[in-house]
């Protein structure tokens, strides 16, 4: 299980993650929620140990992260959210550096890179440099490197940028498996209709705090709402989308 | 509108000249350019102490005049140099790119105008840096180069000559890069041209390189007028730069009329062609890039890379030799330090020729026994082998994409370090070595071209083991942070001490290498030396964490003295 307890991140002029505390457990796809700027990113990049925290701690199985980084770094799986890889190795390259990287056996991992890219519909343009691959592409090369060495923790940035509807139809699916087989997956996504269907608990996060951490039945039992949406709009959702749209109209009609 | 937007772009194109891209986020493009000008500023300095030797009356009228000639063609030359690797290391930022198009093109913006915006950012860039590199030596130039019992007119007029012909060296050789890639442009499909453009690079900075350390001198009224040197002379533009200076100066010697000439032409076809060339390929750039993208892939036939030794060695070996070999702007810095090692050694091996040839009469029989020469040229070649790629490592490619090494468990300082050795094992010392093994073995007799090759393999690892003393970073992964200039004058210092050591080391090696007993103690001296670096580089590596940002120097300094 992954447990946040009262992690802080303050950069010099912004509190970007304020006292969060939350836990994803195994077999569960937990959603991470927040508008633009509401320290999401920022709080997977602390678990996955690229930027420190200012303070809290963070459990992996009971255990700090911290205390074994190395150990911890051997667990995870991680897309960012931006797709950036070395543009000038191709894929299958990509793919081999990140196994060796991992001291994975050179022998399995050529078959499980090689499985990965032929169901991800990537064999093809496997030789082909990574800066000739489309967004959807590059995403499913980070996918791939996330999950080539079978990790008990997936952490996802927006994992469904760029990727065609059969490919975002697969990766959701392949997340509910994921938990299914025990593994913790927390994703992080702004699609809240992917959220409901895949996730099957949310953490949502507004100004830099959790204002909402339960099942999404649970919740839209206790706020009395029907979707995700608008459980999300009444928690983190400030402005009226309807009356900002008109006078964004108005301004650039003035 | 139109004068607003010329300004914006001029900012941008003038700042794009840098890379920042590579840079620390703690760094800043000031800083950077900063250390530029301080390094200029400070060849000048030295430039200049031999310019004010000059302005004294203590020496005879004609041994002042060939060390007035001897100095205006150095500046002449240094400049040409400065400028023309300036050139071709903002050759990118010279033609529009896909980034320039992409943004500009939907906004209303003539083409005209970023056009003009590109040329006066250019021309900034190559006049800052010629004033830059000038401005102490400009100082004393017209005191020493103003002809004797020229009168008050005299010195104003040697001031504007000189700044006029070193400003038209630096537009020659601007124009000519330009020229040369305006051509390219035009005459090759967008592909092929971005694909030919690194090879065109780095052919033009071996050229000037080479150029600069292999011309002979002929600064001698006799040289300059030797029926056998007017090829030379017709072939070099600095010379014509001379006479070109000579002539404004009005201290004109009719044996360099001829360059004077030589220069006026040279410099309205270079400047008309390039106009032309580079004004067209540029408006055409423009379109055919919105049609075509960047360099469509190939397929690789050569994919194949051996294993370098446990998985993290191999994953970082194999990552450093694809970025050296794909990266262009890592294959120029690499070109740049083997360029001036291959300048030096061709120097050399002339030398030798010179020298000996007379004793033995041919050069076959020169090549064939162990000589200096030939010593010399191989340890510097490993050197700067060694030099330029460890240099390369410092320079981040894609710094936005090592979030992986960041993420992935790969240990700590000292499992790098193995690797980063590996790595630069097989990218410089062993190319270097085999090469070297191939000539040694086919020209000299067995025993000297092994012991050679023996003393060759330790020299290049332990030219390794120093080179990543206190380099706690995966190569290519660790941005860069400007502010550093001392560190670097400091380190060419150390480069002169050691070529002057090498020097002498080539004429013991010499001696040892036909006395098999002398042979043994040079070689177990090496290895003493060797395992000493490699302590040293191990003690000053010790790090926990890997460094991925580029740190500023403490500010204050730790002497060290306490007892743990």
């Amino acid at each position: 299980m992954l447990e946040l307890r009262s992690v802080c991140k303050r950069f010099p002029a912004v509190t970007a993650v304020d006292n969060v505390s939350f836990s994803a457990r195994p077999g569960e796809v937990t959603g991470y929620l927040g508008p633009n700027g509401s320290g999401k990113s920022t709080t997977l990049k602390m678990i996955t140990g690229l930027i420190g925290m200012t303070s809290g701690e963070i459990l992996f199985d009971g255990g700090r992260i911290h205390r074994d980084l190395l150990n911890f770094k051997r667990r995870f799986g991680y897309v960012p959210e931006e797709p950036h890889l070395y543009s000038h190795l191709t894929g299958l390259e990509y793919l081999v550096m990140v196994g060796q990287l991992r001291g994975l056996p050179s022998k399995r991992t050529a078959e499980r890179i090689d499985g990965l890219l032929q169901l991800l519909g990537l064999h093809g343009s496997r030789h082909s440099p990574l800066s000739a691959y489309s967004k959807g592409m590059r995403q499913k090369v980070l996918l791939s490197a996330a999950l080539l060495h079978n990790p008990d923790l997936i952490l996802l940035d927006e994992p469904f940028s760029g990727l065609d509807v059969t490919s975002a139809l697969v990766i959701r699916n392949l997340l509910k498996e994921m938990a299914r087989r025990g593994k913790v997956v927390l994703l992080s996504s702004h699609e809240l209709e992917t959220v409901e269907r895949v996730c099957t608990r949310v953490v949502i996060l507004h100004r830099a705090k959790v204002v909402a951490d339960d099942s999404i039945e649970r919740l839209r039992t206790l706020m009395a709402l029907p979707t995700l949406e608008d459980i999300f709009s009444q928690l983190a959702v400030e402005q009226d989308p309807v009356s900002i749209s008109r006078q964004i109209v108005d301004l650039v009609f003035a | 509108m139109v004068k607003t937007q010329f300004r914006i772009l001029y900012r941008q194109f003038l700042f794009r000249i840098v890379d920042v891209e590579l840079l620390s986020a703690q760094g800043e493009t000031s800083k950077l350019l900063g250390q530029f000008a301080s390094l200029l500023v400070f060849l000048g300095m030295i430039f200049s102490f031999p310019l004010w030797a000059l302005t004294g009356d203590d020496l005879p009228a004609r041994a002042r005049l060939l060390a007035s000639w001897e100095l205006e063609h150095f500046l002449i030359a240094t400049t040409m140099l400065i400028v023309g690797l300036f050139a071709v290391l903002s050759w990118d930022s010279t033609l529009p790119d896909q980034r320039d198009v992409l943004v500009l093109a939907p906004l209303p913006v003539r083409a005209s105008t970023m056009f003009l915006a590109k040329v006066a950012a250019i021309a900034t860039g190559l006049a800052v840096t010629v004033a830059i590199l000038n401005v102490l030596p400009g100082i004393p130039a017209p005191l020493a180069f103003a002809p004797l019992n020229s009168g008050l007119i005299g010195l104003p007029r040697s001031f504007a000559a000189y700044w006029i012909t070193i400003f038209a060296a630096g537009a020659f050789i601007l124009c000519c890069v330009l020229g040369l890639q305006g051509l390219a442009a035009q005459v090759l499909p967008r592909r092929q041209f971005l694909r030919v453009s690194s090879f065109l690079q780095i052919a033009a900075f071996c050229l000037f390189v080479s150029a600069y350390f292999l011309q002979p001198s002929l600064t001698s009224l006799e040289a300059l007028t030797a029926a056998e040197n007017q090829y030379w002379l017709a072939c070099l533009p600095s010379y014509w730069f001379l006479g070109l200076f000579q002539q404004l100066n009005g201290s004109m010697q009719p044996a360099l009329a001829p360059l004077a000439v030589r220069a006026w032409e040279g410099l309205a076809i270079a400047g008309s062609a390039t106009a032309f060339v580079y004004s067209l390929s540029y408006f055409r750039m423009l379109g055919r890039i919105a049609e075509e993208p960047d360099i469509v892939p190939r397929f690789r036939r050569w994919r194949w890379l051996p294993g370098l030794g446990g998985s993290l060695e191999t994953a970082i070996g194999q990552f450093s030799i694809r970025t050296l070999l794909r990266s262009r702007k890592h294959r120029l810095i690499l070109a740049f330090y083997l360029g001036i090692g291959l300048a030096l050694t061709i120097l050399f091996v002339g030398l030798l020729v010179n020298l000996q040839q007379p004793r033995v009469g041919s050069v076959n029989i020169l090549w064939r026994e162990p000589n200096a020469g030939m010593l010399l040229s191989s340890v510097i070649i490993m050197f700067f082998g060694v030099l330029g790629t460890r240099v390369g490592f410092a320079m981040p490619l894609d710094l936005t994409a090592n979030w992986i090494f960041r993420v992935t468990p790969v240990g700590g300082v000292t499992e790098c370090l193995q690797a980063n050795r590996r790595a630069l094992l097989v990218l410089a010392v062993t190319p270097v070595w085999v090469g070297s093994a191939v000539i040694f073995l086919w020209l000299w007799p067995w025993w000297p071209a092994v012991g050679h090759l023996a003393v060759l393999a330790i020299l290049g690892i332990a030219a390794a083991e120093v080179a990543l003393a206190g380099f706690r970073k995966i190569p290519f992964t660790c941005s860069y942070l400007p502010g550093k200039s001392n560190l670097h004058l400091t380190f060419w210092l150390c480069v002169l001490a050691l070529g002057l050591l090498v020097d002498q080391g080539a004429v013991l090696e010499l001696h040892a290498l036909w006395h098999p007993a002398s042979c043994a103690v040079m070689i177990a001296i090496l290895l003493i030396a060797l395992a000493l670096a490699r302590k040293r580089t191990v003690v000053q590596t010790k790090s926990e964490a890997l460094e991925f940002e580029d740190a500023p120097p403490p500010a204050v300094m730790v002497l060290g003295l306490h007892q743990d």
